[in-house]
């Protein structure tokens, strides 16, 4: 073990010919280089590029988020397209804004909490404040795209109908 | 050794970190948190959601949904983006005049002066039949009120109509045949007691996705609930069904005789119900004709499943089966739109959906009943309950009905017999008429020239040098602003205050949240200058805004059934809506109308639980209507079916929604669907070019291919300006209600 860290140091030393600073540009280049691999790999040929100039001219059947996404993220797409925002066709958009950034809600793949929820979710939120106090957001508790339609979401809960 | 492991992989955790963060970067700040909320309503469909307008520096920042109105904060995709509507560049912001081929820039002066010359020259040289009003469904109720006041009292003038024509007319006419009075019994509450939902000709998950939203919320607390979707399509709204019949389109009338023949067979039939409250009748050379149970059950006797399968191409068993759950649920409430309405039978329709509810006494309970969906915002409210359209009059009063008009000339004090006796023409004829016996038009709140079916043969009209046409519009991009001499601007939704009249009887304030832009003015005082300009009568006019129409108005209800005179402007300020009849200022508001306890025009000590006080003999009508076809049917030279309608993001022509940049980018261009198997024999993948043939035009559009539409059919949305689908609809109407059959015609289908 001792060993092996001995030949890694020097190695780095003997790269960076003793310059240590140079290290983090050096780390950022090899994960940068691994991260875009990766991506190149996992997602030959069908990465979504909506957001580009040649992009924003397409005008087929394929111009919806979740067609490229089924394929891109099938998971999250999934998962979506059977939750209750899927089934009741909240659209990507709706939370997420467009891509190319132009669109009237900001473009974020983690929307804010307190804006994106709040145009149907205020009644709720409340009561959730009241009941809970201030909270980082609302997904760690209700899945945006795991809240199914199958499960009992919809149901009352226990204490909602002790309350009546 | 200045970098430890532990550093390097801190470092390497960190600059992974802020690769992901990278994402982030560009984002723009979060929505500004508005100053004030400014209760209103949805502009866009029927549903009629209750929102809350933020405001921050006079502008629009912010919609959400209203906790206090029946969509309990929920809003659909478009309702949450209405703010970029509203904060739209391309509004008109001048009134504009046609010199020399193009709208140039006119002072208000110039352009009222203009309109009220050319009508005032019109009614002297042609007469009243001469001038025409185009309404809307999603005008405020006052504006069309007024309208409707200006046209048929003051200018003695009944050429009033409305887009509400080519949308719920034959819905007016299947109550109004069947109960006596127009709008449903129910309201949205009865989703929530409901045990099965029979839904016929809607796609409610797009169209109506907030009722949607509470049906599939009512299905998952209770998994007994039962959903029927009956549609050619399998459509969204059929993900949630237990029972989804693809009938053939225009072959529900032997369906649901079926259904009905089902029923008696089985059993199922309340005959406690349907022998104290219900009439049979039937059509004889033109006339109704009183007929029995008996001759109902001979006339069903023709229908049995089986030969209803081979009709609407759907098992025999699963007519049975629909039957079945209809009649044994304990609550069953029938959702239908323009899958019904927009045909030449759609009255007939409209009325066997009323009769399997009769027969089987599902009707006026909570969670039963018989609700017509509809797609704009105030037609129910602004068109229907004012009257605005040709043959009616305030109130559900008709205008061929003397004792009616000598009511009306009464409330609005005109000598008596004065009202014009005839009624005026119907959209499509009002505009086939148009540049020939009728020269001058006034069009509000809507987009004809995209919306009228067979839209070339009107937009020639449209065209001639002979009309004149006056648009009061918000919005610049409007197609029918191309055929249009003048334009006025309009204060759009709550750049001005003013009531909706929801799908449920519900009627809401929308209150001024922001100003117009420009030198846009709200449509009453265009209304009130223009009618004044006309020499319109000042004391049937002695308005100054809407809330003055409204006091008027709401007087004049109670002398109706549809009574609202207990909704004060005050009240409903106060309130996220009402349901009528309400009376007086401390009723609540009714939910279920005909019933005794219920509904306040029902006599509390009346002797029977329902009265179906609409008809003379207080009972419901059970029409005997037999199946017959559409206009236009497939043949071998048009194989195929075209059928039109809309999708969630878009509405109606698109005006609206193409100014929100999501829903522009997500539905850019119309497009057609095509089942796989027709797809598969055509040579068509999906994304082709796809060629549309009917009688009347061609079309080019991308193909969709899938399996939602059912094979032989194809279904193309009308939102697309570029792409005018109604260019190959057909124009043939319902022989009562005068609504086109936009849902059926004959096409070929080729690649491109």
């Amino acid at each position: 073990m001792k060993k092996l860290r001995q030949f890694f140091t020097d190695t780095l030393n003997q790269i960076t010919l003793g310059r240590k600073w140079l290290i983090i540009p050096m780390a950022l280049a090899v994960l940068a280089l691994a991260y875009f691999s990766y991506l190149s790999l996992a997602f030959s040929g069908t990465r979504c590029t909506w957001g580009q100039a040649q992009h924003g001219e397409v005008t087929d059947a394929q111009s919806d988020c979740y067609a490229c996404h089924k394929k891109v993220t099938p998971k999250i797409a999934q998962d979506w397209n059977e939750s209750k925002h899927g089934m009741l066709l909240v659209k990507c958009y709706v939370c997420h804004g467009l891509p190319d950034g132009k669109g009237a809600v900001p473009f974020s793949a983690k929307p804010d909490a307190k804006v994106a929820c709040q145009r149907c979710h205020a009644p709720a939120i409340e009561r959730m404040y009241t009941k809970f106090g201030v909270r980082e957001g609302c997904n760690s508790c209700h899945g945006f795209h795991t809240n199914s339609l199958h499960h009992d979401a919809y149901a009352k809960s226990v204490s909602k109908q002790k309350a009546e | 050794m200045g970098c430890t492991r532990r550093e390097f992989i801190k470092y390497s955790a960190a600059m992974a970190a802020l690769t992901f963060l990278g994402y982030g970067c560009g984002r723009k700040e979060a929505e500004a948190t508005p100053d004030t909320w400014v209760k209103g309503v949805c502009r866009f469909c029927g549903t009629g959601c209750g929102v809350m307008v933020g405001v921050r520096n006079g502008k629009v920042a912010m919609v959400k949904g209203d906790p206090n109105n029946h969509n309990k904060g929920m809003l659909c995709l478009k309702g949450a983006l209405l703010a970029s509507v509203i904060n739209s560049p391309d509004r008109l912001t001048t009134p504009l005049i046609r010199k020399g081929g193009t709208l140039v820039k006119a002072t208000w002066e110039e352009a009222l002066d203009l309109t009220a010359t050319r009508f005032k020259q019109t009614l002297e040289q042609f007469g009243p039949k001469a001038v025409a009003y185009y309404g809307s469904g999603q005008a405020l109720t006052e504006e069309s009120y007024l309208a409707n006041k200006i046209f048929k009292a003051g200018l003695k003038s009944n050429n009033v109509d409305g887009n509400p024509r080519l949308c719920m007319a034959s819905a007016v006419g299947g109550y109004v045949s069947t109960f006596g009075k127009d709008e449903p019994m129910g309201s949205y509450e009865d989703m929530d007691s409901a045990n099965c939902f029979f839904i016929i000709g809607s796609n409610t998950s797009e169209c109506h996705p907030i009722l949607f939203r509470r049906l599939a919320a009512r299905k998952q607390s209770d998994p007994s609930v039962k959903i029927i979707v009956v549609d050619p399509r399998l459509t969204n709204t059929a993900r949630i069904a237990d029972l989804h019949l693809p009938v053939v389109p225009g072959t529900d009338l032997a369906l649901m005789n079926a259904m009905a023949h089902v029923i008696f067979n089985e059993e199922l039939d309340d005959s406690k119900f349907h022998g104290k409250y219900v009439s049979f009748k039937a059509m004889v050379d033109g006339k109704p004709v009183e007929k029995s149970l008996e001759d109902y059950r001979t006339f069903l006797a023709d229908y049995t499943p089986e030969k209803a399968a081979a009709i609407c191409s759907v098992p025999a068993e699963s007519i049975v089966q629909a039957a079945k759950l209809f009649a044994n649920s304990s609550a069953t409430m029938s959702l239908w739109c323009m899958g019904l309405n927009q045909r030449i039978q759609g009255v007939w329709a409209n009325n066997l959906v009323h009769n399997l509810h009769l027969i089987t006494g599902k009707i006026c309970k909570p969670g039963s009943t018989s609700f017509s969906l509809t797609g704009q915002p105030n037609a129910c409210g602004g068109v229907r309950d004012t009257g605005s359209l040709a043959h009616l009059l305030p109130g559900g009063r008709l205008i061929a009905n003397q004792e009616h008009r000598n009511q009306m000339e009464e409330i609005w004090g005109l000598p008596k017999d004065s009202l014009n006796p005839a009624p005026g023409l119907f959209t499509t004829a009002m505009f086939a008429a148009l540049g020939d016996t009728v020269r001058a038009m006034l069009v509000l709140c809507t987009n004809p020239a995209q919306s009228l079916p067979n839209v070339k043969k009107y937009t020639a009209n449209l065209k001639k040098s002979t009309k004149f046409l006056a648009i009061i519009e918000a919005f610049a991009d409007a197609e029918t602003l191309k055929y249009a001499d003048v334009v006025f601007p309009a204060a759009f939704w709550c750049e001005r205050e003013g009531v909706y009249g929801s799908g449920e009887r519900r009627y809401c304030l929308i209150e001024k949240a922001v100003a117009s832009p420009g030198e846009a003015r709200p449509s009453v005082n265009i209304l009130l200058d223009l009618a004044t300009r006309m020499g319109v009568d000042p004391k049937l006019i002695p308005f100054k805004n809407s809330a003055d129409i409204w006091e008027e108005w709401r007087e004049i209800s109670a002398k109706s059934a549809y009574n609202f005179k207990g909704m004060t402007r005050e009240r409903l300020r106060k309130t996220s809506g009402l349901l009528w009849p309400c009376p007086t200022e401390d009723h609540p508001g009714t939910k279920i109308r005909y019933s005794r306890g219920d509904d306040p025009m029902v006599p509390a000590d009346h002797p029977d639980k329902y009265f179906f006080y609409g008809n003379p003999n207080g009972r419901a009508n059970v029409w005997l209507r037999p199946h017959k076809p559409a206009a236009e049917l497939p043949d071998a030279e048009y194989p195929f079916i075209l059928t039109t309608g809309r999708v969630i993001d878009q509405w109606h022509t698109g005006t609206m929604t193409n100014k929100v940049p999501e829903i522009r980018k997500a539905f850019p261009a119309a497009f057609v669907e095509v089942n796989q198997e027709d797809a598969k024999r055509l040579g068509i993948a999906n994304g082709d070019n796809v060629r549309l043939d009917t009688r009347r035009g061609s079309l080019v559009l991308s193909a969709r291919v899938g399996e939602v539409c059912r094979p032989g059919l194809v279904f193309a949305p009308f939102y697309d300006a570029q792409k005018l689908v109604n260019e190959l609809t057909v124009d043939a109407v319902d022989e009562a209600s005068k609504q086109p059959e936009f849902k059926i015609c004959a096409v070929r289908v080729s690649k491109a």
